[in-house]
């Protein structure tokens, strides 16, 4: 579906199903260069059983209007507008890697609107080499390619997909390739310049669920594992062999590790 | 790992994990017409692409899916539809993108089954078609209207080798927001990926070189996902509620594998032309070594090549290896390592010399296929076309002293026996009919 928010066209996957903004509501926020497409497998799941499935693009990605946001605290804040503009009083999140970031940060600025928080091969911090945002602001193709690289583990690297047919990688590519060039800049900008996890963390009261990838090069499973620590988790779930994009590459894997702690929360 | 794997790296391994419970190095041969559920959810949940796996070998099988997911990451596609025959794949082509009052643009120059499905058998349902000569850009961009849902065409033409320019034809396909169909048959991924050039969908079929071993038929279809099929309204088949899974947009639902899903959801569902397990293992064994054969073809048809030009039997030689082929240019800025390895030549004598050519090879088999690992012939003055007066077959762009040669990878010296012992009795033929 299509929402206006500040002003731009939005889109948000429910999952193929009909939205119901009274219904048990997951929001689903995807990482840098990403879109809804990254949570697919996870959309489909659980609209398919009953939850009320967000997935939004964020502004310049997907099929969304409007300009790249560029810090991860006016994402956060974004994101909440785009949850009154649905009438949505509060949601399970589901942040990947960025999306952790923006999970850990509209828990802290908007902490009615976060009822539970699953952060999903994500850290307290994401810094960005200089490298590789130089890549981006001026060869984001080869941006790409490099981050479609360290992103997957050994099932995207054999092309092997749950999927039938489907390809890990090259999707991968094109799907970043869709976005509005110049969204992956500054994503990766608003990651490294962003250093209140710690903070954030520390504030969040919501229960909180952590699921890491065992061979995960963007976000290692220490870093994951000191975001457990910080969010009080004790039983951080390391899904083995996979890579840093672990919601298309195990989706089985981690849709019940989600569907878990939903179902108690 | 840094990086994809390179060619031959993923012709032997993409696509397949030994499972854990056997640790099959070779991949299985599931052949199975269906798969038992865990539960009633986890059969709705495949029936709804929740999740993967498999119902009915009609819409998708494991052995199939290796073969789909290696020819994905061979070609740079994201995703892979494997089906019964390279006719079937450019069926599910057209089925995926086009409904009655839409129209396709074509090469006018290959495959003659492509043409008779786009001139005889499309039309009837409503479908049309605007033939053009595959290296003249201007006529591609001067056929695309308003209802034209894809451009068609082969990188190297068959029977005649014409080379398509598939960058510049791309370049003139994306501006009019139309995508690029390209049959990469001849090719094969070793010489060209044509997603890499500005094909937005390439189709294979894979019973000639990939296959290479000519026991099993095959098609493929691969999406290169590189296409803005949102960009308008073009393309309600992937835009617009579709019948399936709650009448979901493909589109914003699978994003740059809107078409492929189209393909299996509504070509596998609704038609079906699947590939047997038992074929899909077959070709898996043929795309293991396509990189070593395609090495080996390339290099046994500069040899032939040579040979040809310089025997006294033969009166000409075709191929756009050569600097007289009018899209010698092209061929060799799309194809450095040579475009091909179908030969075009003249028997000296024509159509009975042809004959007596083709009677008396021994090594080379006379047969109306290519791409097998053995070098084959074709005479269609006297087989194919021995009905159709010279004149006739010279306006179908044919010439009744015409041989196609397949080159194979036999040892060199031995064709060059063969081929030298047939000519020479084409030449006493000919002789005699002086």
């Amino acid at each position: 579906m299509k929402v206006m928010v500040r002003g731009q066209e939005t889109f948000i996957s429910t999952g193929g199903r009909a939205f119901d903004a009274s219904g048990n509501v997951l929001l689903f926020l995807h990482g840098s260069g990403q879109s809804h497409l990254s949570f697919m497998l996870q959309g489909r799941f659980f609209a398919n059983r009953g939850w009320q499935v967000l997935t939004p693009n964020m502004p310049a990605h997907g099929l969304s209007e409007g300009a790249a946001l560029t810090s991860i605290e006016d994402m956060a804040d974004w994101v909440a507008e785009l949850l009154d503009v649905l009438n949505v009083a509060s949601a399970n999140v589901i942040g990947h890697s960025q999306g952790g970031l923006i999970g850990l940060e509209l828990a802290r600025r908007h902490s009615g609107k976060v009822k539970g928080l699953s952060q999903v091969a994500t850290a307290l911090a994401i810094p960005v080499n200089d490298a590789l945002l130089g890549m981006a602001e001026n060869k984001e193709v080869a941006a790409i390619a490099a981050m479609t690289d360290w992103g997957h583990g050994r099932d995207g690297h054999r092309h092997d997909h749950t999927m039938p047919g489907q390809d890990h990688m090259n999707y991968g590519k094109q799907l970043m390739a869709a976005n509005e060039t110049g969204a992956l800049f500054a994503d990766l900008t608003a990651c490294a310049n962003y250093a209140g996890g710690a903070d954030a963390a520390a504030a969040v009261t919501c229960p909180c669920q952590v699921i890491l990838a065992q061979k995960d090069k963007m976000t290692p499973v220490k870093f994951g594992l000191k975001m457990a620590q910080a969010l009080k988790v004790s039983d951080p779930v390391i899904i083995a062999g996979a890579g840093h994009m672990l919601p298309s590459e195990r989706p089985v894997e981690v849709n019940k590790a989600l569907r878990q702690f939903f179902e108690v929360n | 790992m840094s990086g994809d794997y390179k060619f031959n790296t993923l012709g032997l391994h993409a696509g397949h994990t030994p499972d854990a419970r056997f640790g099959s190095r070779a991949v299985p041969i599931h052949q199975t017409t269906s798969y038992v559920f865990q539960d009633t959810e986890h059969a709705a949940a495949l029936f709804n692409m929740e999740v993967g796996g498999h119902i009915y070998s009609r819409i998708s099988n494991p052995t199939v899916a290796v073969l789909e997911q290696r020819l994905a990451a061979l070609e740079g596609g994201i995703g892979c539809v494997a089906t019964s025959s390279g006719m079937a794949a450019l069926f599910l082509t057209v089925l995926g993108l086009c409904s009655a009052g839409d129209h396709i643009v074509s090469s006018s120059q290959m495959y003659g089954a492509n043409i008779n499905l786009f001139e005889h058998t499309l039309s009837r349902y409503g479908i049309s078609t605007t033939f053009v000569k595959p290296n003249d850009l201007a006529g591609f961009k001067d056929a695309i209207k308003p209802n034209t849902k894809m451009v068609f065409g082969e990188v190297i033409g068959n029977p005649g080798m014409d080379i398509m320019n598939v960058p510049e034809v791309g370049k003139i396909t994306a501006a009019a927001g139309v995508p690029l169909v390209i049959d990469a048959t001849f090719n094969t991924p070793w010489l060209f990926k044509p997603l890499e050039y500005g094909a937005n969908i390439v189709i294979h079929s894979l019973t000639k070189w990939i296959g290479g071993h000519g026991i099993a038929l095959g098609g493929a279809v691969i999406d290169g996902g590189n296409f803005d099929w949102g960009q308008n309204d073009r393309f309600p088949t992937l835009t617009e509620p579709h019948f399936g899974f709650q009448g979901v947009n493909l589109w914003e639902e699978f994003g740059p594998a809107a078409f492929i899903t189209r393909v299996r959801t509504e070509g596998m569902y609704n038609i079906g032309p699947c590939l047997s397990p038992t074929n899909a293992f077959h070709l898996i064994q043929g795309l293991e070594t396509l990189g070593l054969r395609m090495e080996r073809h390339m290099a046994n048809t500069v040899k032939m090549l040579d040979f040809l030009a310089n025997h006294e039997g033969i009166s000409w030689v075709k191929h756009p290896n050569l600097p007289d082929h009018p899209d010698h240019a092209i061929a060799k800025q799309l194809m450095p390592k040579g475009a091909g390895s179908i030969i075009a030549c003249g028997i000296k004598g024509g159509r009975d010399a042809g004959r007596a050519f083709i009677e008396n090879v021994q090594v080379a088999s006379h047969l109306a296929n290519v791409g097998d690992a053995k070098t084959l012939v074709i005479h269609p003055g006297s087989t194919t076309h021995s009905h159709i007066t010279p004149d006739a077959m010279k306006a179908a762009g044919l010439t009744d002293d015409l041989v196609r040669i397949s080159v194979g990878l036999e040892d060199f010296e031995d064709l060059a026996d063969d081929f030298n012992a047939a000519l020479r009795i084409a030449g006493k033929v000919a002789g005699a009919a002086k």
